[in-house]
């Protein structure tokens, strides 16, 4: 089912829980809500469900407007945070739920059921309240319930934010493959950006109630828009420094004190402004070198793989990757190679990007 | 979680839904009002505030005439003052407690918190009783009880204290003190105002007390007190009664209605909600001889009668005294409309605390709004609807007082009597001017044997002891 959000709004009095939504989903895609609290991911979830009333704005469901429909004639299945299950029926009961509304016939709903279960894993707890399981295990019957009356559409809101980090792992690629299988047109509201990033064939980044950006996952990450894009997309994120773009000779320069960067000339010539700018750089492109941009350690966290090292330079600080190996300390002299085909400039009143717009 | 249902319902017939409760709403509103305050407003010809307290003598004593028979106890601005007094008192010593430093000064104050109240209303009460005898019987002592209540209290205080004092010199007393302090309010509410009058009641019920043989030595005549009861020739009628005011009201009102109330306003705006469940709460926060006589100026006969002032208007020329028309109709709705408030609360605070996303889900696993009443909401309110059922059974089984001031049992003879009430009149009230206590207390004992047999039976069936949750942390 092809999914069209146009201007879509909604406000209590003064509050504003989503501010002109407008995007459309493909039939068959995976798109996930990105963004921090309260950016009014739930809302537009809620409203595409039709449990709240927008204040203004369309929504169309494969070119018809779905407004007025209630929730029941949408034919969407829905999973939430907290799992939501019936807490007086079993797992048998939970799941043939929306069939027994349907008034499929007794024989036909076992089945059904049974098949769901099966796929889900839960075959031998169907007899269970869900006190009697654990988060995990819930979280599958949630999931067998929103499958079962084969949705046009499935709509999840933060459904593996209760998880521990491991299970989330195997069930984020377990969602994934299950809806690559079925093909069924998804939205997957999450604040976790690897979530949105490893899952969605596109993500909507979302701010106050408004979509920043819509697209691909690699598109957000290679360029993003704007500032907050930038900063929100990418583990550890992206650093930023206040820089001063000007041409040398026939080379653009990025400057600031204790730095002096040759750039492309590509990205110079747009970054170049007679004001200063914001020079963001990504920790995986700053590597320690023998030569290079000379800074202090400040601190360093270990994270396995990598050790995430903080390295001042002059004032600024940049996160950098580092190999374990190399053993810093903190207060090691350390020197600085940039990628520079990777740097983003941004205009620091508008907070867009000089590059990609 | 325990916001309201604030998802906007989306379909025409959802908008349906909230017209229809604002209007019942409405409704709701708009009868309370005229059923229970304007004919203080003089709304009835002419007639107001003035001419329904006339006779009503309001001064600064501690009683306030109401009409030919009827006298409430209110206590006087001196006691409030007291009371006060020792409430400050009672914190001052609470403080202290605190500091767990104690002196003589808190003792006195103590004593004085705990004594003065008691005093004051000794002489009140007289003075309420002595105006009460002049004109029949002494209704409506509720404030008073609230000054004896807590004069109770602070003499608990004291001996708590004492208990307190004696333990830190005895340590041994002390480690299993407190198991016994956190029982102690209740096993002493229980033995004095259950225990103790229950066995009272018993040993009263084998003699033949009464007014007219007072004075003279009393005599244990065994069950000649249960043999007669049974034997009355209204007995039949009385115990036909008592079951269908009980269950009547129950399953109209203190249950049905309530639930009804609850689901109606869980689905109306939060605001609407409030004002509507405030309304309903009116009759049980108006005093119960002032409610009654609202209601009998609702049934009265022309010109006084509300319910006949609108049958005039419409026409209808058939305008009886509508109490002695259809007596249980109103003996059922007085208690009703107080009853109902209990329900309310409760299945409100239940509905509500019920998780949003659950409702969000099962209206998108295609659930209509009534559906998701049935699968989800009743059911999740089991508990809350076995222990209002419980309760009220046992708490309508033993009322009688708005049947008292409404229809004493009439009109006729035994129309509306109820089991409660025969035991009051046998004992303190007769038209003959006897008194016959042991023949009372025997209703009454069987009564409360009645009402201790369901409270075990319903603990039984219904599981109470599954109502009380395992503790989450092992006990080491
Ligand atoms: N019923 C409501 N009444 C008033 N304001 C609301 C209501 N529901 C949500 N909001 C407001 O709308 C905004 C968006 O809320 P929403 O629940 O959509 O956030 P979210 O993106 O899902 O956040 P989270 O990641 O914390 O779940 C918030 O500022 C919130 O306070
Ligand atoms: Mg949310």
């Amino acid at each position: 089912m092809r999914v069209e959000l146009e201007n879509l709004t909604k406000r209590w009095g003064d509050a504003i829980g989503a501010d002109g939504v407008n995007l459309e989903v493909d039939h068959g895609e995976f798109v996930a809500f990105l963004g921090p609290s309260g950016c009014g991911k739930t809302t537009t979830l809620l409203m595409i469900a039709g449990i709240y009333k927008p204040t203004a704005g369309v929504i169309r469901f494969d070119g018809q407007v779905v407004n007025k429909l209630a929730p029941k004639d949408r034919n969407i299945g829905m999973v939430f945070q907290s799992y939501a299950l019936y807490p007086h029926m079993n797992v048998f009961q939970n799941i043939s739920y929306p069939l027994k509304l349907k008034k499929v016939p007794q024989e036909e709903m076992r089945k059904r059921v049974e098949r769901v279960a099966e796929m889900m894993g839960i075959g031998h707890l169907l007899d269970r309240k869900p006190a009697q399981l654990s988060g995990g295990q819930q979280q599958r019957v949630a999931l067998g319930r929103a499958l079962v009356k084969e949705p046009q559409l499935l709509l999840f809101d933060e459904p593996l934010s209760n998880l521990d980090a491991r299970l989330r792992l195997s069930m984020r690629s377990e969602i994934k493959r299950l809806q690559l299988d079925l093909g069924i047109t998804s939205i997957y509201v999450t604040h976790d950006q690897v979530e949105a990033m490893t899952m969605a064939d596109r993500i909507a980044v979302m701010k106050d109630g408004k979509v920043q950006a819509y697209d691909r996952p690699e598109e957000l990450y290679d360029r993003p828009r704007t500032l907050f894009i930038a900063g929100f997309i990418g583990n550890p994120p992206m650093n930023f420094v206040d820089v001063e773009v000007v041409q040398v000779d026939n080379t653009f320069h990025a400057r600031r004190q204790g730095l002096d960067l040759p750039l492309p000339a590509d990205r110079g010539e747009k970054a170049a402004q007679d004001r200063p700018v914001i020079m963001g750089i990504r920790p995986e492109d700053v590597s320690i070198a023998d030569e290079g941009i000379a800074g202090e350690v400040y601190v360093v966290e270990p994270l396995g793989r990598d050790d995430l090292v903080d390295v001042q330079i002059n004032g600024a600080h940049l996160r950098v990757l580092a190999d374990p190996a190399l053993n810093l300390r903190i207060g090691d002299q350390v020197k600085l190679k940039i990628n520079t085909d990777k740097v983003q400039f941004f205009d620091p009143q508008t907070e867009l990007s000089l590059l990609w717009n | 979680m325990s916001s309201p249902q604030q998802s906007d319902p989306v379909t025409p017939s959802g908008q349906k839904a909230v017209l229809v409760g604002h209007g019942l709403a409405l409704v709701g509103a708009v009868m309370a009002l005229v059923g229970f305050y304007l004919p203080w407003l003089g709304f009835v010809g002419g007639r107001g505030l003035v001419a329904t307290l006339s006779g009503a003598r309001i001064g600064a004593g501690p009683v306030i005439r109401l009409g030919e028979n009827v006298v409430v106890f209110r206590g006087s601005p001196t006691s409030y003052l007291v009371v006060v007094a020792a409430v400050i008192a009672l914190l001052v010593v609470g403080l202290a407690f605190r500091r767990r430093r104690l002196t003589g000064w808190d003792g006195l104050t103590l004593i004085t918190a705990g004594l003065l109240p008691l005093l004051v209303l000794w002489g009140q009460f007289g003075a309420a009783q002595r105006e009460a005898g002049k004109v029949g019987i002494l209704i409506q002592t509720q404030y008073g009880l609230v000054l004896v209540y807590l004069a109770l209290l602070a003499v608990f205080a004291a001996g708590i204290l004492h208990v307190r004092n004696y333990s830190r010199q005895n340590p041994s007393f002390r480690n299993t003190l407190g198991a016994y302090a956190f029982m102690s309010p209740a096993t002493f509410l229980v033995l004095v105002f259950f225990l103790i009058p229950v066995v009272l009641l018993a040993v009263l019920s084998l003699t033949d007390l009464s007014s007219a043989n007072f004075g003279e030595p009393w005599n244990f005549i065994g069950l000649e007190n249960y043999r007669r009861m049974f034997s009355d020739r209204f007995f039949p009628k009385i115990l036909g009664n008592t079951i269908f005011y009980v269950v009547t009201t129950l399953v109209f009102f203190n249950v049905g209605l309530a639930l009804v109330l609850a689901l109606l306003t869980a689905h109306i705006n939060r605001r609407a909600s409030f004002f509507f469940r405030l309304i309903w709460l009116l009759p049980r926060i108006t005093p119960s001889v002032v409610y009654i006589v609202m209601w009998k100026r609702f049934t009265q006969v022309p010109p006084y009668g509300i319910i006949n002032q609108f049958a005039g208007w419409l026409g209808i020329d058939y305008q009886p005294y509508w109490l002695n028309e259809a007596p249980w109709v109103f003996v059922i709705l007085v208690n009703g409309f107080v009853g109902a408030s209990f329900g309310m609360i409760i299945f409100t605070s239940a509905i509500e605390a019920i998780p949003k996303d659950l409702i969000t889900a099962a209206k998108v696993d295609g659930a209509s709004t009534l559906q998701v009443i049935r699968d989800i909401t009743l059911p999740m309110l089991r508990w809350p609807l076995l222990f209002v059922t419980t309760y009220q059974t046992l708490s309508l089984l033993v009322s009688f007082e708005y049947i008292l001031l409404l229809t004493q049992g009439g009109p006729g003879l035994y129309t509306t009597e109820v089991w409660a009430l025969t035991a009051y009149k046998r004992a303190l009230f007769t038209y003959f001017g006897s008194n016959q206590w042991a023949y009372g207390a025997a209703w009454g004992f069987v009564l409360v044997a009645i009402g201790i047999v369901l409270s075990i039976i319903y603990l039984r069936v219904f599981q109470f002891d599954q109502l009380v949750q395992e503790p989450k942390i092992d006990v080491l």
